[in-house]
């Protein structure tokens, strides 16, 4: 059994976003009450979550930004930058503390304390751009995370798997000029589905040209397309690039029965999807996989798929 | 939506004694497929574009096998002979549709715009229209498309209309196509939102029609292939 972090925190849940929204806090308490049921709490190791310092922050996004969404929240706005971004007094403290826990869990992979880890967080972060905040993302979680194991731990490589239903358009400008981080998103087909980026041609430009690569996926489509194309253009990417370590960003909303999507994928496919990154991860990285949550909006499907993926980090 | 502000001013030309083998590195090297030829005055006298000059090529040109004196020819051949004289042009007051129009109808790629005097004033290629409809459609602004059947009456756009704006989503975008379906029209509205999921179930209890994705089209072949296209009769200036 592998020793996997599970970074959670009640305080997440500060981050308020109003009626009808999706990206709700119940979703946290589903995730963390499915992984329960499954008898699976007590052999993760907890995380809490603090703040980050502003540094690392800083290394990816720009400073005029993050002053202009804490002066947001502060004054009590309810939306920032789009309506779908809705915000609280508390958005900004819960979306640092996002960062901060997530930071600090990849400091515990690095020293070898865990071998992994799934972080249960809000706001999520792949839409979030150097300076705009898209799709109810403010801090760009995953991009964070990779600058911070570069600078700080001297990690060279780092590869970024995305297959939040959406495509990280956030995190792929962030890295689309370096060839020191690999970004690779599964979506639906950007005409079919928000934002609209992620075309199979967008691969990357100067440097950092053939170190992102997109499979976006037609609409019905379920979990044979997405096997074909992971097998197809992520697993030899990778194998090519031997990622050190491994970031995820796990989005859990192509899920047949979640209706932000026209996905078609089953609870088995999730795994299936999760299994192939493990491998990549004992083959490349050894073993270092931190999986961070993004979208997944199901309440009634969240629970084994969150139990289900963990399950699946323990057993890496 | 004239042409004018959407042509390429800055225009690469050639006088008509430009050697032909001049032209074609002029195009390779601004990736352009059409070079109006002009005179002393700025005047439009021709057009020359990259197929005029690779049916001018000796095949053996191309193969790199042709003779010293099948060369010193060709490099010597000036485009005023290969050019299409007096092509057609447009006034920059056109409209971006006559434009449309009139390059779907002459099979051209391009549109010299000039002015009274067929002084030349600028250029409008299909790659300039194709960048004005990537703008109106909104591509390249995050958001998500659907597309909504409605029966061809008064007043259906104003109901989505005011259900999304209640719902308090910007439109990036609104177009009518034509569904392939007698007395329905197919309605592609582009919602500035990721939170699609909430709309989709409003109009769904208005009792509007979303069609699957995979169902959609802009544009379908007439089912008659045979239909003459229509006629324009735009006189170039």
């Amino acid at each position: 059994m592998k020793k996997t972090g599970f970074l959670y925190d009640e305080r997440y849940q500060l981050h308020l976003t109003g009626d009808y929204h999706p990206e709700m806090p119940d979703r946290l308490p589903c995730i963390y009450r499915g992984i329960q049921e499954a008898g699976l709490l007590s052999r993760l190791i907890h995380i809490k979550a603090r703040r980050a310092d502003m540094k690392w922050i800083e290394m990816v996004h720009d400073g005029r930004y993050i002053m202009r969404f804490e002066a947001a929240c502060l004054s009590g706005k309810s939306m920032f930058d789009s309506p779908d971004n809705q915000v609280c007094y508390d958005t900004y403290e819960a979306a640092l503390l996002a960062v901060g826990g997530i930071l600090d869990v990849v400091s515990r992979v690095m020293e070898g304390d865990l071998d992994n880890a799934f972080c249960a967080v809000r706001p999520p972060g792949h839409h979030a751009e150097v300076n705009k905040a898209m799709g109810f993302c403010y801090f760009n979680n995953v991009a964070i995370a990779a600058r911070y194991l570069q600078n700080q731990w001297g990690i060279e490589r780092v590869g970024i798997i995305d297959f939040d239903v959406h495509h990280g358009n956030g995190t792929q400008h962030i890295f689309e000029q370096d060839s020191t981080v690999f970004y690779y998103s599964i979506h639906e087909h950007p005409s079919f589905a928000y934002p609209g980026t992620g075309r199979e041609f967008e691969i990357g430009n100067n440097s950092g040209h053939g170190f992102t690569k997109n499979s976006p996926v037609l609409p019905g489509q379920g979990d044979d397309e997405y096997k074909r194309l992971m097998q197809k253009d992520l697993i030899p990417a990778f194998d090519e690039f031997k990622p050190e370590v491994i970031l995820v960003s796990v989005g859990f909303d192509a899920h047949a029965d979640d209706d932000m999507s026209d996905m078609k994928l089953s609870t088995a496919g999730f795994s299936w999807i999760m299994q192939r990154i493990v491998e990549l991860g004992r083959q490349h990285s050894k073993g270092r996989i931190i999986s961070v949550l993004e979208g997944g909006y199901s309440l009634e499907r969240l629970p084994e798929l969150a139990a289900n993926h963990v399950e699946i980090l323990l057993n890496a | 939506m004239f042409v004018s502000r959407s042509m390429t001013r800055k225009v690469i030309t050639v006088d008509s004694e430009t050697p032909v083998i001049e032209a074609q590195e002029l195009m390779a090297d601004n990736s352009i497929r059409h070079l109006p030829v002009v005179d002393q005055n700025q005047q439009l006298v021709g057009i020359v574009t990259d197929r005029d000059i690779r049916s001018a090529l000796p095949y053996n040109y191309l193969k790199d096998t042709c003779s010293e004196e099948q060369r010193e020819q060709f490099c010597a051949l000036p485009v005023k002979d290969i050019m299409t004289k007096d092509p057609l042009a447009i006034s920059p007051t056109y409209t971006i549709q006559d434009a449309l129009l009139l390059i779907q109808n002459s099979k051209v790629g391009a549109l010299p715009v000039v002015d009274d005097n067929r002084r030349l004033e600028g250029i409008i290629s299909v790659r300039d229209l194709l960048r004005a409809f990537i703008n109106v459609l909104g591509i390249g602004e995050p958001g998500t498309l659907l597309c909504i059947i409605v029966k061809e009456e008064v007043g259906q756009l104003k109901k989505i209309v005011d259900a999304i704006t209640a719902e308090n989503v910007s439109f990036g975008s609104v177009l009518v196509a034509r569904y392939w379906e007698e007395d329905k029209r197919a309605v592609f509205i582009y919602l500035l939102t990721q939170n699609v999921a909430h709309v989709k179930k409003k109009l769904d209890s208005l009792g509007f029609t979303l069609l699957d994705p995979m169902e959609w089209y802009l544009d379908q072949l007439p089912t008659n292939e045979s239909s003459p296209e229509k006629k324009l009769t735009i006189d170039p200036p």
